[in-house]
Order: C-alpha cells, then sequence, then structure tokens
C-alpha cells in the first residue's frame, strides 16, 4: 500500500487521468446498465398485460361469448382466454378507484362491459386474432398492445446494439488511455526496471505494481461512480414513483431468478456495483498488462 | 562452475564483440578480465547475465546450458548472479536500505528477514547506520558500495563487476577492491576492469582479451597485454 501511494504521489497527473478515465467508463457503462435493467423490466411488465382484449357490446349474452372463448382456445394460436364479466370488471375498477369515491359514484356494473383477455402465443399472431375478433357479431371494440410491445422490442434492440457499441468503444478508449499513463509510469522506472530484470525479477514481479495501482484505481472508480448514481436515482425516487404508479415491481429474470429492479432493491443495486467494480478492475488489469507487456518484451 | 566453449557474439551490424572464446572458471575462483575498451570484457559479463544470446559456441553455468535458445531459466539463472555496474545503477528514489533489499525481495525473502541481512551486509561495506540515506546525499565510493551491498546480499554464488572503479578515485577504489578481497574464497567473482594498479597487486588469475579474443589466461599473472 505504501509503494502504491508513493508510485500515486509521483505521478500525479498519470494517475489522475487512469481514475478520471476509468471513472467515465465506469459511470457510463453502470448507468446505461440500470437505464437497460428498467428498460427489460418495463418490457417484461408490458409482456405480462393482456396483449388482445376485447370489450362485448351490453346486449351479447354470455353463451355468445364463451363460444368465442372457446374458438379462440381451440386456436392454435391462443395461449390462453381469461373471461372478465361485467361484476369482475366493477371489482376491478372499484379497487384502481378506490382512493376517488366521486368516479365510483358515477359507475356501475351495468356498465362496464363484460370482455376477454387473450394471451397469444407469439406476438405475431396479434393482429390475426384481432381481426378475427373484430368479425365476431357483439364485439364492441378490441385492444391490442402490439404497438406497444413492437416499440419496447425495436427499442430495446437498438439500445442493445447502441449498448454494445458504446461498450466497445468505452473498453477501447479506456484501454488506450490507461495503456499510454501506464507506459508513462513504465517509463519513469525504466532503470528500476531493468535492474530488477538483471536481479533475477520476474515479468509478473515487475509488473506487480502497475497492474495493482490499474486495480486499486478500477476499484476506486467503481465506488465513486456507483455512490453518485446511486445518489441521483434515490434522489430521483419521488419522481420515478409518480411516472410508474400503478406498477408495483419491475423485475428481470436471469436464468431461473428473479430480479427486482423497482422499487430500488439492495439485491439489483450490489450486483450492479459487483458488475461495474469487475468491470472496472477487469479493464484497469488488461490495460497495465499491455502496458508492461509491450515493455517486458 | 562457468565453462564458455568456443563462445562467438556478433553484433547486429557485424562487429564481431568476441570470438571463439573458450575457458572455465571454478566455483568461488576469483578472476579479472582485461583488455583495453572494446576487447569484449563486457560481452562477457552480458553474457553470462544472458544479457546477450551468443552468436556462436556454448555457455555452461553449473549445469545449466544457458546459451541455448530454448533455456526458460533466465531468471533463475540471474538469482545466482549479483552484478556491480560502473554507473552503479542505484534508484535515487530509495534509500540505501531499500536499493539493497530490493535484491532481497526479487529473491522471495519474507521482510521481517530483510532487516538484519541488510546490516550485516553493510557492515561488510563499512556503510553501518547509513540505511536511511539516500543515494543524492552518498560519494561516488559509497553508492558502488550500496551496489555491491546489493549484489552480495541473498547469498548469490557468482558475483559480476563491470569496471566497478571506473569512476573512483584511487584511495576509494581500494577500498572497493578491498571489499572484494573479503569476499575471495566465499563466491566466484569475475571482475572486468582495465586498472593496472589493482591486477598487477592482486595477483589473481587474469583472462586478457584483445579485439573479441582471449590472448592470455594466466594464474596469478598482471596486467600484461
Amino acid at each position: 500500500m505504501t509503494d502504491l501511494l508513493t508510485s500515486i504521489r509521483r505521478t500525479p497527473y498519470q494517475s489522475l487521468a487512469a481514475f478520471l478515465i476509468l471513472f467515465f467508463t465506469l459511470f457510463l457503462s453502470t448507468t446505461i446498465l440500470i437505464s437497460m435493467s428498467f428498460l427489460h423490466g418495463i418490457l417484461g411488465y408490458v409482456e405480462t398485460r393482456p396483449q388482445v382484449t376485447a370489450y362485448f357490446q351490453q346486449k351479447i349474452s354470455q353463451s355468445d361469448i364463451f363460444k368465442i372463448k372457446d374458438d379462440l382456445t381451440n386456436s392454435d394460436k391462443v395461449e390462453s382466454v381469461k373471461y372478465i364479466s361485467k361484476d369482475e370488471a366493477f371489482k376491478i375498477y372499484s379497487q384502481l378507484n378506490k382512493d376517488n369515491p366521486l368516479l365510483l359514484e358515477m359507475v356501475s356494473s351495468d356498465i362496464l362491459p363484460a370482455s376477454l383477455e387473450i394471451y397469444a402465443k407469439k406476438p405475431s399472431y396479434l393482429p390475426e386474432i384481432a381481426a378475427f375478433l373484430q368479425k365476431q357479431p357483439g364485439v364492441d371494440e378490441v385492444h391490442f398492445q402490439k404497438n406497444i410491445v413492437d416499440r419496447l422490442l425495436i427499442l430495446t434492440s437498438i439500445l442493445r446494439r447502441t449498448t454494445l457499441l458504446f461498450f466497445v468503444f468505452l473498453i477501447l478508449m479506456s484501454t488506450v488511455v490507461l495503456t499510454t499513463t501506464t507506459l508513462f509510469k513504465v517509463a519513469m522506472k525504466k532503470e528500476e526496471i531493468e535492474l530488477l530484470k538483471l536481479l533475477g525479477a520476474s515479468n509478473w514481479y515487475i509488473r506487480k505494481p502497475f497492474v495493482q495501482e490499474a486495480i486499486f484505481f478500477g476499484f476506486l472508480a467503481a465506488i465513486t461512480s456507483f455512490a453518485i448514481i446511486v445518489t441521483a436515482l434515490l434522489y430521483s425516487e419521488p419522481f420515478l414513483s409518480s411516472y410508474l404508479r400503478g406498477i408495483s415491481t419491475l423485475s428481470i429474470a436471469y436464468n431461473s431468478y428473479q430480479i427486482i429492479v423497482w422499487p430500488l432493491n439492495p439485491l439489483f443495486l450490489g450486483i450492479c456495483f459487483s458488475l461495474s467494480a469487475v468491470f472496472g478492475m477487469g479493464l484497469a488489469f488488461w490495460g497495465s498488462y499491455i502496458a508492461t507487456g509491450k515493455y517486458l518484451k | 562452475m562457468i565453462q564458455f566453449e568456443n563462445v562467438t557474439k556478433k553484433y547486429l551490424l557485424g562487429t564481431t564483440a568476441l570470438s571463439q572464446a573458450s575457458f572455465q572458471i571454478e566455483d568461488n575462483e576469483f578472476v579479472f578480465l582485461v583488455g583495453p575498451s572494446g576487447a569484449g570484457k563486457t560481452t562477457i559479463l552480458r553474457l553470462l547475465l544472458r544479457d546477450y544470446l551468443p552468436t556462436g559456441g556454448s555457455i555452461t553455468v553449473d549445469t545449466m546450458n544457458i546459451s541455448s535458445k530454448k533455456f526458460r531459466q533466465t531468471e533463475k539463472l540471474r538469482r545466482k548472479i549479483g552484478f556491480v555496474f560502473q554507473d552503479f545503477k542505484i534508484i535515487p528514489e530509495k534509500n540505501v536500505f531499500e536499493n539493497i533489499a530490493i535484491s532481497l525481495r526479487v529473491l522471495g525473502k519474507q521482510p521481517h528477514d530483510m532487516r538484519s541481512k541488510v546490516n550485516d551486509v553493510l557492515k561488510l561495506v563499512n556503510l553501518e547506520g547509513k540505511e536511511e540515506v539516500f543515494p543524492i546525499q552518498l560519494s561516488a565510493g559509497e553508492l558502488q558500495r550500496v551496489a555491491i551491498a546489493r549484489a552480495i546480499i541473498g547469498d548469490r554464488d557468482i558475483l559480476l563487476a563491470d569496471e566497478p572503479t571506473g569512476n573512483l578515485d584511487p584511495k576509494t577504489t581500494w577500498e572497493i577492491i578491498k571489499i572484494f578481497h573479503k569476499l575471495e574464497g566465499k563466491k566466484t567473482i569475475i571482475i572486468a576492469t582495465h586498472n593496472t594498479d589493482i591486477v598487477n597487486s592482486l595477483k589473481k588469475r587474469v583472462i586478457v582479451l584483445k579485439d573479441g579474443a582471449i590472448v592470455k589466461d594466466v594464474r596469478k599473472g598482471g596486467y600484461d597485454i
């Protein structure tokens, strides 16, 4: 530790450059990671909503609705169909507006239509299912979320590709800056390294202080960037709460595990920090390893 | 034991630094390599350190053929050898203790072992009490003594010195030679020099080089080219 601090003190500008590039990279990477997790959470949430909802006219009988339900269930394009009666619709409405007595007074179960909530096997079947429903007698209105899901899928796909490119750029930029700053430090210790080699030091022995210093900066940058991001998240929590009103949880699935993204929870933040720290230290190790390797050759 | 068999070293531009050199040095022998500048003295030392590879011939240190390109134990070889340079190669940012202890650190010694070992070697080179002093505060003679201390600490079997008194005044030169003399019989010592006084008065084995070739190899010899 003493050697590490001495090295930082002797090369303050190179150390600052190494820290800042790692901080910049980790700040952006972690911000993107958290944003992508939220986006995937929202996408997952939207996908769990009924994909097509058909509202029926008041005059249609329950048996006619059940006949349509059976036709859909027997089709190979539908995963499941749920019938929502007028009474159930009123219960849902009452639950959603329990804090607003005026709205509750204005509506009775007679006004609300019965409906079918349909989940398709594939999003591509949605237009066909919607078209089928629109042709059925007694169907008043058909809502389907293809547009929302499609847009979210397109947005996620674009963001994923952009993020990938951005990450590659960040990794390249950080590696170049880290390699250059480490090369400066190596050049300043050229004579000492030559001496160490003649004394029989292994390549790893010579590399170790440079790699250790870079990893230290990687860890420090991870802590600093994460502290700033968490502060910003906590500060904007009320805004996010109002924006995501009605959504109790957002989660992302990893294999069989569900990680809750919203509301903010320590596990998700811990995973983000761990990934950021590992990425930062890995990047630092890589940059310093290349720099010292170039010299040791 | 060190053995050179028909060793030749040519540099990239075609200069022949060493030509068909053959000699053998027994364990704990004291040898002077003498000759004018460019005769090949430093080349022999660098070849022994495997800092250079020979163009031809073979070099054996103990049982290791260090001239082979397939040799993968350079670090192990160098840990057997202490090296003293004409320009001392002392690290200015480190104090005397740190400059000497670096040799032990490379050998993987634990920090708690270092203090007593450094003190012992400082006593040998007459630098007791100077552990915390920085190189800038030392004279040339003292710097060379630090370099010798660094080269002999850690029980290295071979001590190579390249013009160790080249930058020193006559009085200091003799002080340094006395240190080498104290080590005689304890390790193999090879000193490259063109200081006639030292070679003539010590009467040790002398290998004389001229234009890259060994022209004389005499036991208890003198500087006579």
